[in-house]
């Protein structure tokens, strides 16, 4: 193994791929899930960490720290990570990215922040509240609509 | 700009002024890039509604436009997204141009794109009063932009929280406080 070189946990894709139902899938937060169901909702193809880049290695070679992006849309080659924990704790998780770019500039990855990511929900009409890191971190739907609405 | 909402909550980012002169600019150059096409606009309601009525009056050409409107996503309860108003009138062989107020992750867009691709128009486009890159998901072609936006909340002009302020006249900005109180 050396830098810029990324072992696949899974073979490449299919786009038509259909990924696992979601109570079958571990996800680590619940706003995670919530990005699962928009992404089927609006029937975009994801995988749930399908790979791992090591993104550093000690004296012998050996990896001893990797990052694997939350979701890959094998129709636009794009990771995307979500960082819903407080802003002032994501300065590790932004280490991890910028390190990733940097060994593997032709990979796309975004990153969305908590803000980011309550914005979107609220967009969608979903008021959201974070959680404390000290409980799971995340965020929680504050309310629940419960028809379907024109999209704005 | 209205009162309708406080002061401190709010902040314009595109002004009335700047916000008609640039739906000119965009008019001028569809009338010279659809010179002899069978010309469509269409929007997806509700947002572009006030773009579309300014725009196809600042395009000079024999155009019509229709209306599509789509579902929104729902926390917990599944599905997919689907039309919930269609096109009135066929659009194979006519020239389309997908006239959005805004494009931010790409998503709607990318959708109502494969579903009007398949209907088999002889030139299919996008114009976008707004383009929100910072948060794009989806990869979708943008021919015409008015402005490029800051990710932020934005209301005004189409855009709307909870179903109001479309109304109001320039594109505002709403604090990150009013939004994820």
């Amino acid at each position: 193994m050396t830098p810029g070189e990324h072992v696949p946990e899974v073979e490449p894709v299919d786009p038509a791929a259909i990924h696992a139902p979601l109570d079958e899938i571990q996800f680590a937060h619940a706003s995670e899930r919530v990005a699962a169901e928009i992404l089927d909702f609006y029937r975009i193809a994801w995988l749930y960490e399908p790979t791992t880049f090591p993104i550093e290695w000690d004296g012998q070679g050996r990896v001893v720290a990797s990052f694997s992006p939350d979701f890959y849309l094998p129709d636009f080659d794009l990771y995307i990570e979500l960082t819903t924990m407080s802003q002032k704790l994501v300065t590790k998780k932004n280490r991890k990215v910028r390190r990733l770019r940097e060994l593997y500039p032709d990979v796309n990855i975004k990153i969305f922040y908590q803000k980011d990511f309550r914005k979107l929900l609220a967009r969608f009409g979903v008021a959201s509240q974070p959680v404390a890191h000290a409980e799971g971190g995340g965020m929680i739907a504050a309310n629940l609509p419960t028809s379907e609405k024109d999209v704005s | 700009m209205t009162a309708s909402f406080p002061e401190d909550f709010r902040y314009v980012l595109v002004d009335e002024t700047v916000l008609q002169a640039r739906v000119r600019e965009l008019g001028a150059q569809i009338t010279h890039d659809f010179q002899g096409e069978d010309l469509r606009l269409i929007t997806v309601l509700k947002g572009g509604l006030f773009f579309l009525a300014d725009l196809s009056r600042a395009v000079d050409l024999p155009l019509s436009f229709d209306f599509m409107a789509v579902s929104q996503y729902v926390q917990g309860v599944g599905g997919a997204v689907r039309v919930t108003k269609d096109l009135s009138d066929d659009i194979e062989g006519a020239s389309v141009l997908l006239v959005e107020d805004v494009v931010d992750t790409g998503l709607t867009v990318n959708y109502v794109l494969s579903l009007l691709r398949a209907r088999g128009p002889k030139r299919l486009e996008v114009c976008a009063l707004l383009d929100k890159p910072a948060r794009r998901i989806a990869q979708v072609p943008i021919a015409y932009r008015g402005f490029e936006m800051p990710d932020k909340f934005l209301v005004g002009y189409g855009l709307d929280l909870d179903g109001r302020y479309r109304n109001l006249k320039s594109i505002v900005a709403l604090r990150d406080e009013m939004v994820l109180s």
